[in-house]
């Protein structure tokens, strides 16, 4: 599985391959063709306001294994390794080529802290020339009064955006970019719908290079390759094996996904904002254009960091019953630590439906080559059991085969420290 | 076994002693009322308790009951019932310590010699849980807490500043309208007045505005003391007194700011380090450098900041429990606009400490003012709200000629700590650098 022969072998795909491989020269191309370029980090930036003014928004990213020199001087340890390279990589001068400036959006705790360090920063070493930096104080409490907070932290960032471009952007404009914003959505549903359906025709990993080029292209062009993939991956064949749910960690390349999908498990769908999450809510045109991005960005599915463990227990609950999975992987890095404390509920929840977990937490990134085998033995225990599963409910012994099973899929567990540790729903018990 | 190293404590002062019997005493009082059904708030220490004081809602302080738990070494035993519950056992100690107790069967019970088994007799149920949501994990735990107990969960959002003038401490106490954005500070009130409905639904008491504006008043009658405190001990060598007495004195009154008990208590510790300041008493007569420590304390083991005055004239005398109290809660003209003022207030707290500039640059200045000679500064381990910015706050304090000592510890959970080795990082620091740093040039 992972990314098949179909796929690479298919134009429209690899034409977003290349992109998804190439970040950096698509970017450096689009800035060069005269275009503002704007990094955004954090899933919450309106991509609309952006587009508004004329500008390219591009995600922020970083590759795994560099050096991590500024990251060791400004951040404590208990930042993720995920973000301590994204940091690197804007604090080591790397984004002065990329991006004209810098968006962030307070997704997670992490990331205000991000912003408070890029702000002194700028403030204590000017010399260091970092690009300007504005931050979106999203409230994500749903209460009418962060509702109506919100708006003016919009309201902020609009005027901040039209500062950037040098010219005032319309609400109108904002509409229109609305409309290519919500097409691309609309393209990414349903070449989703190929993977979430009883029929699934494109792989967890074949989906992420879908998605994430786009955070790196023109969105007119992301969207009719889009649809042109739709119609012959389609035609692609059949996928067969165990559907699986992916929440945690956001997945920045295909490696963790091709791993899962080695084993024999199909991913059917993700809560990250590298994955299904960053499309599932569309800016209603019917309202204003400050009130639609609020709405937009604020009421997006619940996120692992920005929502209380009751919230999540019953988002996840409604997304793997979305995609009819019967396995979920639970999988954060190294002090990626909030989504730890759903999982319990989540996972309680989920035996009541019959549903399979496996927990992978303090996950090191990059995922060193000697933890691959213990992480493949893992993924391997939960296809068994979910094949088991399939059995009994095929033969009508569900519940004696589900006793057999006790016991023997003990999880490796790690105290403490560096290390992985994942444990599987039975071992607990 | 590192868990089992300790220091020996020895606190001086006798309102210290008064502080901790009338927690028990307090304590004592609200479980009483509690059994009778009184509602009963579980608060994060961010939350403003002053509108539950005002309600006269009784309440217990996360960070102080966690301390508590601390000081009676309960974390293995909570983390190991957290573990059995299939949660992580090496997050948040400082806010999962009470979600971590409410696992425990034995919190109200009593051993085979009728001692309790949990903290002073186990935290009552609370019928209410507030948090303000300044790191991502905190809303979580607090709402598993609720859950744990029945109790109604409540959580306030947390607004970042745009405007940063460095001088805070300087504007905080009359000037908060220059300090703050004024829609940072709209959007506080807003939440003020949204808890006050939702208390007042709660419980069917009334929030008045002439007793919460007594409140306030006691509060800065309290604070007050404290500024004249920290300027005394700034102003005075030898110390008479060392953050041992203080961190307790002060933090246990801290959350009973509001009270006339703590208004009083807080004006007989500054009469009682008078005197000792008059007399020439200075709590380690041979000091020789003076400390400050940054980071919260190590409640597991409070002699460690005594381990270092016999051998070198090391005294810690300043923590941020007593210099929070006279820079950052002074509100003057609270009658204007009470809430506004509370605003101002409870907003602030979270910036102060984890934001910089406005920390580094008032740790240079507490630094400055307190005469010191060295800064011992304990990140924690495993608490993303603590993280704050180690790196501008080293630098602003070691460009200034202060050396910086920064070693990772936790404060309530004593597992991993190693009183010796710990001792031995703060020993060297002194020996190598806090003493060089003292030696005149040439």
């Amino acid at each position: 599985m992972s990314i098949r022969p179909c796929a690479l072998q298919n134009p429209v795909f690899c034409r977003l391959k290349e992109i998804y491989d190439n970040r950096e020269q698509e970017a450096r191309r689009l800035r060069a063709s005269g275009r503002k370029v704007i990094g955004l980090w954090g899933a919450d930036v309106p991509e609309e306001l952006i587009l508004a003014a004329g500008m390219q928004p591009i995600r922020i990213y970083a590759d795994p294994g560099g050096p991590m020199e500024e990251a060791d001087t400004y951040l404590e340890y208990a930042f993720d390794p995920m973000v301590r390279a994204q940091f690197q990589k804007v604090a080591d001068g790397s984004y002065q080529e990329l991006a004209d400036a810098i968006a962030i959006s307070n997704s997670t705790d992490v990331l205000i802290r991000i912003y408070l360090y890029l702000r002194e920063l700028n403030r204590v070493e000017q010399e260091r020339g970092l690009p300007p930096i504005a931050f979106i104080d999203w409230l994500f409490t749903r209460r009418r009064m962060h509702q109506e907070r919100n708006e003016l932290v919009m309201k902020l960032f609009w005027e901040q955006v039209e500062a950037w471009a040098g010219h005032s952007v319309s609400g109108e404009a904002v509409r229109e970019a609305a409309v290519i914003c919500n097409e691309n959505r609309q393209a990414l549903r349903e070449l989703d719908a190929l993977r979430r359906g009883e029929r699934v025709h494109i792989t967890g990993s074949e989906m992420l290079v879908a998605i994430g080029s786009g955070f790196f292209m023109e969105r007119r062009e992301h969207t009719e390759l889009l649809r042109q993939l739709a119609e012959e991956a389609g035609q692609w064949p059949q996928i067969a094996g165990q559907r699986v749910f992916f929440t945690g960690s956001m997945q920045t390349d295909t490696g963790l996904y091709e791993r899962i999908e080695e084993q024999g498990l199909v991913i059917v769908g993700e809560d990250h904002d590298w994955g299904g999450r960053s499309f599932d809510r569309d800016y209603n045109r019917n309202y204003p254009p400050l009130r639609a991005l609020v709405d937009c960005y604020m009421l997006r599915e619940f996120s692992s960091k920005k929502a209380f463990v009751s919230q999540r227990v019953e988002a996840l609950e409604r997304q793997v019953k979305a995609v009819k999975a019967k396995g979920v992987i639970f999988y954060t890095n190294l002090y990626e630590d909030a989504a730890s404390w759903d999982y319990p509920s989540q996972r309680a929840r989920l035996e009541e439906q019959g549903i399979e977990t496996l927990h992978c937490a303090k996950m090191p990134w990059p995922l060193p080559k000697e933890e691959e085998a213990g992480l493949a033995e893992q993924l391997q225990q939960l296809a068994g059991r979910l094949e088991e599963r399939q059995s009994a409910a095929k033969s009508g012994e569900g519940e004696s085969c589900r006793l057999s099973g006790e016991g023997k899929l003990a999880g490796r567990l790690e105290e403490g420290g560096r290390g992985y540790r994942c444990q599987d729903n039975q071992s607990q018990r | 076994m590192p868990g089992q190293s300790k220091s020996t404590v020895v606190k001086k002062l006798k309102s210290t002693a008064a502080a901790s019997a009338y927690q028990k005493q307090w304590f004592l009082g609200l479980k009483e009322r509690v059994e009778a059904g009184e509602d009963f708030a579980y608060l994060n220490a961010d939350v403003p308790m002053e509108i539950l004081r005002a309600m006269d809602i009784p309440f217990v302080v996360n960070q102080w009951w966690a301390a508590i738990c601390g000081a009676k070494r309960m974390a293995t035993k909570y983390y190991g019932l957290l573990r059995e519950a299939g949660y992580r056992d090496d997050l948040c100690s400082y806010c999962a310590t009470a979600f971590a107790e409410s696992l425990d069967p034995d919190d109200h019970r009593l051993d085979q010699e009728g001692k309790p088994l949990g903290p002073w007799g186990g935290l009552p149920h609370p019928t209410l849980a507030i948090t303000r949501l300044t790191c991502d994990c905190q809303s979580k735990i607090f709402e598993l807490f609720a859950k744990s107990h029945g109790a109604d969960f409540y959580a306030m959002e947390n607004t970042v500043a745009r405007t940063v003038p460095p001088n805070w401490f300087e504007l905080a106490a009359n000037d908060w309208e220059s300090l703050y954005d004024r829609d940072r500070l709209d959007a506080a009130v807003e939440e003020l007045k949204e808890l006050i409905g939702f208390l007042e639904m709660k419980t069917g008491k009334l929030c008045d505005r002439n007793r919460l504006i007594e409140v306030m008043e006691l509060i800065n009658e309290q604070e007050r003391w404290y500024k004249r405190i920290r300027d005394l001990i700034a102003g005075t060598r030898p110390a008479p007194v060392t953050v041992v007495d203080t961190i307790n004195a002060v933090m246990q009154a801290q959350w009973q700011r509001g009270t006339r008990w703590a208004a009083d208590h807080a004006r007989g510790l500054y009469q009682e380090i008078q005197a000792h300041a008059d007399k020439g008493e200075g709590a380690v007569p041979g000091e020789k450098y003076r400390l400050m420590w940054i980071g919260r304390g190590i409640w597991h083991d409070f002699g460690f900041y005594q381990r270092f005055e016999e051998k070198y004239g090391a005294v810690f005398v300043w923590s941020m429990y007593l210099a929070m109290g006279a820079d950052a809660y002074i509100r003057n003209h609270v009658e204007e606009d009470p809430l506004r003022a509370l605003a101002a207030r409870y907003i602030g707290m979270e910036d102060f400490l984890h934001m910089p500039p406005w920390n580094s640059q008032w740790y240079l200045q507490q630094a400055r003012q307190n005469q010191i000679d060295g800064v011992v500064y304990m990140v924690p381990e495993n608490c993303m709200q603590a993280v704050e910015g180690s790196y501008f706050i080293q630098r602003t304090l070691e460009d200034a000629g202060i050396p910086v000592l920064i070693f990772h510890a936790d404060p309530v959970d004593a597992r991993k700590w190693n009183a010796k080795t710990m001792a031995g990082l703060v020993e060297e620091f002194i020996e190598t650098r806090v003493a060089k740093a003292r030696q005149p040039e040439g």
